[in-house]
């Protein structure tokens, strides 16, 4: 498969003036939205999407058709968010997205708001984002003054406004309910589900919450339908997916590829291997929240969710994190370890507690004072947290953290230093 | 309803009840392991705790936010459950300082309960790991915060942004470094304060009142009512060696639900303060003079009789059965008019909208009831001016009011009271009686619901139970009400008011009793 083939999402990328609404436009852009509005209700839009097989691209992979059938089809008032809170390690996609066709993003959101009959939508940027923000506010000012925003869009008796909202630098926005507290003004954390946003969500009324991959999508999905949309990928990971690839390969950057290629016909074609002189060792594909494969694992397996899944990690948010030889797993995991400990928000014991300690011992073999028990405590401290949290923040600490040492164990154990003081024998070694 | 299975019990709730509350009623009332939960507060779900399995979902689940369903297959103690709850509470105590030894909750403290249920184990974490945070920081004029004994359980969060509306208290940071604190410049200073205390389950909020007075597990608790206020919100009496140290509120979700306020709880402080009568004083060559209870009775026999009383004064933050006794002595000692159940100006202050009453009296319900009229000051010492002889005043301070000061000037006035009041300084007898805390009586809230107060302590000195004064008074003039104890007594309270049933009164429910007859009767004093 060439590199040139099946450009759904990155079609405009690298264009000059593509943020612009005249080169949109040139480009078939707003389209889609005039035939929507002039044909399909929006229960036909639901249907549409559902039958694309779209999946939600934040990390769930959430069936997105699905997601929007969830909204109570008797809701006075719901709401639209566009998750741009792009913060997962490793990621980079939306602000591709963002940065060279917010507009393809602005009608996949109008259109989405549509079929679940939102009539205010918000783009949750991360703060971190500056100049993009300014670029997305831009846009959606030229689709207001272009009649794509605002009262009787195109004059088929639809309202939607949209307001861009900038986060405050928090990685736990970016979880749906954590969003939705941060826009509301209440601390950006998570709420206990149920109820699910779908039902309450901001402002107590339905609302549906999208990552930008996942809007971008749709446009194109309603030109050329869903047939055509899941003619790539496979049965159940259809379409194409952005992989963000960092790490000494030869080639870094967002790449579009079909769901489902071999991820050894990815890193030939569009990585190009390693730099000269580097030698793959591992991966962690989807995010950093995922957990790590071996460069032989990896070379096995393909790039869609289900095969992933089975060779035991996860697709995510398509983070790839090319991983070399050269690098020391224990100073690598001690960076994540203090992302999730500096970004837990907190309110669940478990991950506010757990995070901390994992970090604080992962610190400690890095200092020489680690002992061998050491290794199992990070083991069982990961058990103390994973699946006991109102949201994955746990879990995504526990799934790298458990994955490194069990990939990776030698060397943490060539860490703990045999001249070590032994602390006393610990509790989960006696197996208590 | 719903039917489901908890630990191998069938058991059967209404639709709509939460998991925890069935899982407690099927383990025999005893609660799942939990610190944020509180059922008069929304549901944050952050402790982690209350962890159950529930047969045929993947992971385990909070019981607090989850609503049965018929059918339900639950294990509140399997192996993965325990397992689990066991390392969420040594989460919970990684960063704890298990500063016990000089932590006013140890004995009543929810890590140390919960540790003795799923922890006893050696610790993981070296103590110069622990995450470090503020200690004994004041945050208001009541409470003082520890923050590294806090949990986050966002109970004291809820209680001021659900309970009172203030929102004085935040979580600040994140992660390990979140923390309970006040915004700069502002104190936690709400009349309701203290139930933070009361509702954290670890030593982080602690009363500065209380703090470093005594061990817990020394106290013993009596049931009360709060006297501070019309709403009678049912209290718990804390003491130990005769000494009151602290009141905490009792349940009644017909009264206060599980809160008080905390000029309420303040109030055990007038049962100790200086001032107390604890001697009978009479006027000798101009001052008050301590004398025998003996000598004293003869003094109050001897004033007390018919003819000799001129006017005769109550208050309404006496007993039901005083009030009952006093009226009855009234009408023998001076017939219809020349008396008052109190000065209808006194008693008053502001209120809120929660628990505190602007009508600051234990009892006005029951003057209304007893249809003894309560009289403004002015009219008063207009009665009083027209009157001789002795003025017997039963509580209060009615001489507080100049006006009624001066026209009692004439009078020789025996005063029953509690406190050395202005009242007791004008008086020629001075007799002590006992505190609400000190005796076993019913008081009529503004609902009009009749409720219990139990004795916590002996009253001070020569002070006694006030109603065997009063049957002694009705005696001696040859009018005796034939009562021997508290039952006779309460039958004759409960005659009075025409209750249904003459032991009513003796058979009181824990929440007290609101008769219906009585439901339409005028809120104040006339």
């Amino acid at each position: 498969m060439s590199r040139e083939e099946c450009k759904i999402l990155s079609a405009r990328f690298g264009r000059p003036d593509g943020h612009r609404l005249k080169v949109y436009e040139a480009e078939g852009g707003y389209q889609a939205l005039r035939q929507v509005l002039g044909e399909r209700q929006p229960d036909e839009v639901i249907e549409a999407v559902k039958e694309s097989g779209l999946r939600g691209r934040g990390g769930a992979g959430f069936p997105t058709g699905v997601k929007w059938g969830f909204v109570p089809k008797d809701a006075d008032q719901v709401y639209f968010f566009v998750n741009a809170d792009e913060s997962e390690p490793g990621t980079f996609k939306d602000r591709y997205l963002m940065d060279y066709d917010p507009h393809q993003m602005i009608e996949g959101t109008i259109i989405s708001s549509y079929a679940v009959r939102a009539n205010l939508a918000f783009i949750y940027i991360r703060g971190e984002f500056g100049w993009l923000i300014d670029r997305v506010q831009k846009a959606v000012d030229e689709a207001y003054a272009a009649g794509y925003l605002g009262k009787d869009i195109l004059g088929r008796g639809y309202d939607l406004d949209m307001i861009v909202h900038k986060g405050a630098g928090a990685y736990i926005c970016g979880e749906e309910t954590g969003l939705i507290n941060s826009v509301t003004g209440t601390k950006g954390q998570p709420s206990i589900k149920p109820p699910f946003p779908a039902v309450s969500g901001f402002l107590g009324k339905p609302t549906i919450v999208n990552n930008v991959e996942t809007v971008a999508a749709v446009p194109w999905i309603m030109i050329h339908g869903a047939e055509a949309y899941r003619a790539h990928g496979t049965e159940k990971s259809a379409g194409t997916k952005l992989w963000s690839v960092s790490g000494p390969v030869k080639n870094q950057g967002v790449f579009e590829v079909p769901l489902g290629i071999p991820f050894a016909d990815f890193y030939r074609d569009h990585l190009g291997g390693m730099r000269d002189g580097e030698e793959f060792k591992a991966c962690i594909v989807g995010g950093s929240s995922v957990p790590v494969l071996t460069a032989d694992e990896m070379m096995g397996c393909n790039l869609d969710y289900e095969s992933l899944q089975e060779a035991g990690t996860m697709l995510g948010s398509g983070g790839m994190i090319m991983i070399p030889k050269s690098a020391d797993m224990v100073e690598l995991i001690k960076v994540l370890m203090h992302f999730y400990w500096d970004e837990s928000c907190g309110q669940c014991t478990p991950c506010r507690e757990g995070t901390g300690w994992l970090h604080r011992l992962i610190g400690k073999l890095l200092k020489g004072e680690g002992v061998p028990d050491d290794l199992d405590l990070l083991d069982k401290v990961c058990e103390g947290m994973g699946g006991l949290t109102i949201c994955p923040l746990a879990d995504a600490a526990v799934m790298p953290m458990q994955s490194f040492l069990q990939r990776f164990r030698a060397e943490f154990e060539a860490r703990i230093h045999e001249t070590a003081t032994p602390g006393s024998p610990s509790r989960w070694a006696r197996g208590e | 309803m719903a039917k489901l299975t908890i630990d191998g019990k069938e058991i059967e709730v209404p639709d709509g009840t939460r998991l925890f509350d069935a899982c407690r009623e099927a383990r025999g009332g005893r609660d799942l392991p939990h610190f944020c939960y509180h059922p008069d507060l929304s549901i944050a779900g952050v402790c982690r705790l209350c962890q159950v399995e529930i047969e045929g979902m993947p992971k385990l689940t909070i019981a607090c936010n989850t609503i049965v369903r018929d059918g339900m297959v639950v294990h509140t103690t399997s192996k993965r459950v325990n397992q689990a709850v066991t390392q969420v509470l040594e989460m919970h105590l990684i960063n704890h300082p298990v500063d016990c030894p000089i932590c006013d909750q140890a004995g009543e403290c929810g890590l140390q309960d919960q540790y003795m249920d799923y922890g006893l184990y050696e610790s993981e974490v070296e103590k110069t790991d622990k995450v470090l945070k503020k200690k004994a920081k004041v945050i208001g004029p009541h409470v003082i915060l520890d923050q590294e004994r806090c949990v986050l359980c966002a109970r004291c969060t809820r209680f001021c942004e659900e309970v009172t509306g203030t929102g004085e208290l935040g979580i600040y940071n994140r992660g390990d470094r979140a923390e309970i604190d006040v915004a700069p410049g502002v104190e936690l200073d709400n009349n309701y304060s203290l139930n933070t205390v009361d509702i954290c389950p670890v030593g982080a909020l602690t009363s500065r009142d209380f703090r470093f007075q005594k061990r817990v597990w020394l106290l013993k608790s009596t049931s009360s009512v709060c006297n501070g206020c019309a709403t009678g919100c049912n209290v718990r009496v804390d003491h130990e060696g005769g000494r009151i140290y602290r009141l905490k509120p009792r349940r009644n979700d017909e009264v206060n639900g599980p809160w008080m306020c905390d000029k309420g709880r303040m109030t055990y402080k007038d049962v100790h303060r200086e001032d107390r009568l604890d001697r009978v004083l009479v006027r000798r060559e101009g001052e008050l003079q301590p004398i025998s209870w003996a000598e004293g009775r003869q003094e109050l026999l001897g004033a007390v009789k018919p003819g000799g009383v001129g006017y005769v004064l109550a208050d309404p933050g006496r007993s039901l059965e005083e009030l009952v006794l006093i009226q009855r002595l009234a009408t023998e000692l001076v017939g219809e008019e020349p008396m008052a159940g109190g000065v209808s100006d006194d008693g008053h202050d502001e209120g809120d909208d929660l628990l505190l009453s602007a009508d600051r009296r234990p009892n006005r319900k029951a003057l209304a009831w007893l249809d003894f009229a309560e009289k403004p000051a002015e009219a008063l010492a207009g009665e009083l001016s027209g009157a001789s002889g002795v003025l017997l005043v039963f509580g209060g301070d009615p001489l507080a009011h100049q006006a009624l000061a001066d026209a009692a000037s004439r009078m020789r006035v025996v005063y029953l009271g509690t406190h050395r009041t202005a009242t007791a300084e004008a008086a020629d007898v001075v007799v002590p009686l006992s505190m609400w805390a000190e005796k076993d009586a019913l008081w009529v809230n503004k609902q009009g619901r009749i409720q219990r107060g139990q004795r916590a302590v002996l009253p001070p000195g020569d002070a006694r139970e006030d109603w065997r004064v009063l049957v002694d008074l009705l005696q001696s003039i040859g009018h005796d009400p034939e009562v021997a104890g508290l039952p006779a007594l309460r039958r004759l309270v409960a005659a009075r008011l025409e209750l249904e049933d003459e032991n009513l009164l003796n058979r009181l429910p824990e929440g007290g009793y609101a008769p219906p007859r009585l439901a339409d009767a005028p809120t104040g004093g006339r």
